[in-house]
């Protein structure tokens, strides 16, 4: 029993509720309170990765297991999670941090700070939740609090996408809840590590079955072809912090890493399954970079790589679980994982940046359609340079965080046997590169940008850019994941995860 | 292996730290960037001294680190260290007068240095993976090397980073093979025959990786864009000489370390070589940019040096390894040479230049030095590889490959090349250097000394390698690389020298007895109209007829309309598939609904029944 554990629910959820009351009273309060929670969380994920070592669970309510049958709901803390939870609130944190100053825009400032918690408290109850059903309702938290984010401009646009984006993910929660259901009718419980001790020898049509509809119904929030439609619309439509949390965060957080989690850790690997994830992986990396090059307006624009780099995370993880299925060399698989999970804290901060280098760009010229825009370099440096060094390391390019990441699934890839794979992860990281450099040109070059003198256009203010040079400044130093000392500290606790999939039940049951 | 540290950390770290010092001090990062060249210049002189063997350096913080710090010293690595120190410095200083305009490049120096070390980093590094690190770095430098607040240069800029990019990638895919084939990452542990499918793949991306560094056809064309649009010192630096040297290196350890080439390998080689020497030197020929036609030059002469090297006789790849040095000389000379034209006049176009060899003594005669070498005229160091690589093509022929049997169509395109390279440059030469003053230049002054000398090193390089080539410069540098080997021709270089220099002196005592010195001077009288500019001399007009010529004037217009150009023909696909698939997101609900299911149902009828 770890106490701590709650902490990553009860902050982000109490200060949501705290801020409603209180900024009756003090207008400003919001903006002290938040920042203050998700720095906690961050120091409090840290401690967590840098102190406890193995896995730990909080059992809710105190209640021990009967004839070893978990009855209590259990909040887990292991490697994977605590990898997610550093995602959450690293980049949880330099969003609040550049909102401070962005969302002067809006008339109830207040309002999206709380929702901004509540979207946190959601993901990080479903990174610890140990049961399905709390999954679900934590996953609920966030994307009811994400529907209403992406709305929070209440302009046309903005409540078209939300009302797709509702739409569709109401079909896949359905989805999931009907899954959830089938699974507790057939086991009994709906304990994670129970779960795989119930299921773990059976091979049946009934697992096949609610194994594709958890792929739908998560494969939604994730993003993956053909679930993506709705990502888009919504993702681009949302004020810039919050389109930096959904493609950074969210759509890992109650997307992939659910996946994940289900597939390595509940149910018994399955050639299919791996297959199936492995080949959408490939699919939307694709569609999503060839959707991308062609658009004009950033932030879609940013928001159909978020696609196409999920492929990306996806293929390596996905060619990882087919190496352990086919019996392969775990080493190549750990390789193969390392590759992915690099990949998705890589892809959570530089898309994060890219989609704050966004704002800051509408922020100052109120358009985000490149054709209009050009020669900003020499009047938004730190916009400029922060953009490039993401740019740079979404496209793979050395020495930033995205090329030691793309290199290791790349290469593991190759090693595993999956070379058209690995062959159509280098196409799709050239055409990222194309659009990148196309981003670049349209929106910083091209022309001497006389037309912004008149407009008196200048740098965005401290909070913004303080926020958008560190996260490149991360960009820089995630490359050290690739040395081992510091690979073993942040990675490779999440890859162990994952390739060691019985550990998981077998520790969680024993506690 | 203190120099290892020196050459490849301090110049990257100095370069980092420059980004912090204001704009304003542009002088200050240009001394400070002179001081680390020189340093730089002494390491890689005296790496020259050391051992040949695999060192390994210690990584202190990051000791697990350690087994993948391997760095190759031995002649070949040596060879190129010294050059990229030598093109260090020399374009340190120059930079130092040509950048010093304000609204100029920004952080041109933290770029540059960054460029050096990273350029040591590729060449000595032994694994892979560093190397590769390295190698893409240099094609971010490149990409930040260049101005983009117009539409062409940020074209330009965007074009080379992602045929760049493309090629770092394959090169990536092919690194990956390599592994999983030989299960190492070390370059002096792999040996592969191009024999199967998964080592010929290996062997072609590496292969693109190399040429598109270098700048070989089918893979040169960023070569020309981005010469036209950056400043002449980033043009010398990377796609002149740096780019050169490293793309020809790692050729060189492909063929001579990594792979043991099929004869049907080296057969395609050939035909790059062959047709890069060609297809450029026929592009060349119809420029008006001073600076595009020596891009598309230095796409040509690389089908020299992949020519020598393909033939994989030691002959053959001290002759393509020679020539590698004796370009990123002389078209690293030209280029600044064209820089220091465009900076007194303003100007890059021949035909609004001319004139300028009295105005510009030093930079005329630099420019004349380094247009001799490279159209391959005795006694300058051009001819002296060339010659050598016509050997190894005669050489060549003795053997039995198919490759060997065509030798005498390489012999022809290597010489029908060097031809045309001539023809180009004396239009160049007579263009801006020659014929009649634009009156509008009437002002032009001869550069400052940071800007004519290192001009006018590289140039004295230029003939002292030509003069020593047999005796000295080749065994010194190139014999070790490649082991002893015999020439079939004769190859005297200095007597042959002396013989040249014997007839300018007697021709120069003819024209001083023979009386040609009280020529007639007087205006041409045509029927007492005063001479129009359209009468004068122009270099260019000669030129046109080649353009308009039946056979080639189809090729020029579909060269100039891009449709040989791989990145367009790249773009227009992935645009096509981009459209294709944007019709079907038209932001309808119920279709995206319509989808769900249906990929629900997919999944379920492929998986489940």
């Amino acid at each position: 029993m770890n106490s701590l554990i709650p902490l990553f629910v009860i902050i982000p959820l109490g200060s949501a509720f705290l801020m409603v009351i209180l900024e009756r009273f003090l207008k400003n309060i919001c903006k002290v309170i938040t920042p203050f929670a998700l720095l906690s969380l961050l120091i409090l994920t840290l401690h967590f990765i840098l102190r406890v070592e193995d896995t730990q669970i909080y059992k809710v309510g105190g209640f021990e297991p009967v004839n070893g049958i978990p009855i209590a709901i259990y909040m887990v803390i292991d490697g994977l999670s605590k990898f997610v939870l550093l995602i959450i609130s690293l980049v949880g944190f330099f969003s609040i941090l550049y909102s401070l100053s962005y969302t002067n825009q809006y008339t109830s400032e207040n309002k999206f700070y709380v929702l901004f918690s509540l979207l946190i408290a959601g993901m990080n109850g479903v990174v610890i939740s140990g049961d399905i059903f709390n999954i679900y309702v934590f996953l609920e938290i966030a994307a009811i609090a994400s529907y209403a984010l992406v709305a929070f401009g209440v302009e046309k646009q903005q409540l078209e996408a939300t009302f797709k984006y509702q739409i569709l993910g109401g079909i896949a929660s359905m989805i999931i809840l009907m899954t959830i259901g089938l699974i507790y009718w057939n086991t009994g419980t709906l304990n994670i590590a129970d779960i795989y001790t119930q299921i773990s020898n059976q091979n049946s049509l009934f697992l096949k079955f609610v194994s594709l509809l958890f792929v739908a119904g998560f494969g939604l929030k994730a993003a993956i072809f053909p679930f993506h439609s709705w990502l888009p619309d919504a993702h681009s439509s949302a004020p810039s912090p919050i389109s930096a949390m959904l493609s950074g965060v969210l759509i890992k957080a109650i997307g992939i890493y659910v996946v994940f989690r289900l597939f390595f850790n509940m149910f018994p690997l399955s050639h299919e399954i791996a297959m199936t994830i492995t080949v959408l992986g490939t699919i939307s990396m694709i569609v999503g970079v060839l959707l991308a090059i062609g658009q004009w307006d950033l932030k879609r624009l940013l928001a159909y790589h978020s696609i196409s780099q999920m492929g990306y995370v996806i293929i390596g993880v996905g060619i990882g679980m087919l190496v352990i299925v086919t019996g392969g060399d775990k080493k190549i698989a750990a390789l193969s994982i390392a590759g992915g999970l690099f990949h998705m804290i890589n892809h959570s901060v530089f898309k994060g940046l890219l989609f704050l280098n966004a704002g800051a760009i509408e922020y100052r010229t109120g358009t985000r359609n490149l054709q209009r825009l050009g020669g900003l370099a020499k009047f938004m440096p730190i916009t400029s340079s922060t953009s490039f060094i993401a740019s740079m390391s979404i496209s793979g390019i050395p020495p930033f965080n995205g090329f030691f990441s793309k290199v290791l699934i790349i290469v593991a890839a190759v090693r595993a046997g999956y070379n058209w794979i690995a062959f159509f992860a280098v196409f799709v990281s050239v055409i990222t590169l194309a659009s990148f450099t196309k981003v670049q040109k349209y929106a910083f070059h091209n022309n001497d940008g006389n037309k912004w003198l008149k407009k008196n256009i200048k740098e965005v203010p401290f909070s913004m850019s303080f926020s958008m040079i560190i996260m490149a400044l991360l960009c820089l130093g995630l490359s050290f994941f690739i040395v081992p000392e510091v690979r073993d500290i942040f990675l490779n606790p999440a890859v162990q995860i994952l390739v060691d999939t019985m550990e998981y039940s077998t520790k969680i049951v024993g506690m | 292996m203190i120099n290892l540290h020196y050459l490849i950390g301090l110049p990257i770290i100095i370069g980092i730290v420059l980004f912090i010092i204001p704009e304003m001090l542009k002088l200050l990062k240009g001394i400070v960037t002179v001081i680390i060249t020189i340093i730089t210049l002494y390491f890689s002189i005296t790496t020259f001294q050391l051992d040949n063997e695999l060192a390994r350096l210690v990584c202190f913080t990051f000791p697990s680190l350690t087994k993948f710090m391997d760095f190759q010293i031995d002649y070949l690595s040596k060879l190129i260290v010294l050059f990229i120190g030598a093109f260090g410095f020399l374009f340190s200083l120059y930079s130092l007068s040509y950048h010093n305009r304000k609204n100029d490049l920004t952080n041109f120096y933290s770029y540059f240095l960054i460029t050096l070390g990273a350029a040591f980093g590729a060449v000595l590094a032994d694994n892979l993976i560093i190397f590769v690190t390295f190698w893409g770095v240099l094609g971010l430098t490149l990409y930040k090397l260049i101005k983009g607040n117009d539409e062409e240069s940020s074209s330009a800029a965007k074009k080379t980073l992602i045929i760049i990019g493309a090629s770092d990638s394959l090169l990536i895919m092919g690194i990956g093979i390599v592994w999983m084939l030989t299960g190492t990452f070390n370059i002096s542990e792999i040996s592969l025959s191009t024999t199967g499918a998964l080592p010929n793949i290996a062997f072609l991306f590496l292969l693109i990786g190399a040429l598109t560094k270098a700048g070989a056809v089918p893979f040169h064309t960023w070569v020309p864009d981005y010469v036209k649009s950056a400043p002449a010192s980033s043009s010398a630096f990377l796609p002149a000489s740096l780019d050169k040297l490293l793309g020809i290196y790692l050729l060189a350890r492909i063929i001579m370390n990594m792979f043991r080439l099929t004869e049907w390998a080296t057969l395609v080689l050939m035909i790059i070589g062959g047709i890069t020497i060609i297809a450029a030197v026929m592009m060349a020929l119809i420029q008006h940019n001073y600076k595009k036609l020596l891009g598309y030059h230095a796409v040509s002469q690389v089908g020299y040096m992949v020519t020598g090297l393909a033939l994989g006789t030691p002959l053959g790849i001290a002759a393509g390894l020679f020539h590698m040095v004796n370009n990123a000389l002389y078209k690293s000379g030209l280029f600044l040479t064209a820089g220091s034209v465009e900076k007194q006049t303003g100007e890059n176009e021949i035909d609004r230049l001319g004139g300028l060899s009295k105005a510009m003594p030093v930079t005329f005669i630099a420019a004349l030095v380094f247009a001799f070498s490279i159209s391959g005229i005795p006694p300058f160091n051009g001819f002296s590889s060339k010659w050598m690589i016509y050997q190894g093509i005669i050489d060549f022929g003795k053997g039995s490959g198919i490759a060997n049997n065509l030798w005498v169509i390489w012999l022809v395109m290597a010489v029908f090349g060097s031809a045309l390279t001539l023809a180009s440059f004396i239009k160049l030469i007579a263009g801006v250097y020659l014929g009649r003053q634009n009156p509008k230049l009437k002002k032009v002054k001869e550069v400052n000394f940071l800007m004519w000398f290192p001009q006018l090193i590289i140039a004295i390089i230029c003939v002292g390698f030509g003069i020593f080539a047999a005796n000295l410069v080749v065994p010194f540098f190139f014999e070790r690389i490649t082991g002893k080997f015999d020439y079939i021709g004769i190859w005297k270089s200095q007597s042959v020298t002396i013989l040249i220099l014997v007839s300018i002196v007697i021709g120069y005592l003819i024209y001083l007895w023979g009386n040609m010195k009280k020529h007639r001077v007087s205006d041409s009288f045509i029927g007492g109209e005063k001479i129009q500019e359209e009468t004068e001399f122009s270099a260019l007009e000669f030129y046109k007829t080649i353009r308009t010529y039946k056979l080639l004037s189809f090729f020029y217009d579909k060269a100039e309309k891009k449709r040989f150009d791989l990145y367009n023909i790249f773009k227009a696909i992935v645009l096509w598939f981009n459209s294709l698939f944007s019709k079907a997101h038209n932001g309808f609900l119920p279709r995206y609904i319509f989808w769900y299911i249906a990929g629900m149902l997919i999944l379920m009828i492929v998986l489940v029944f």
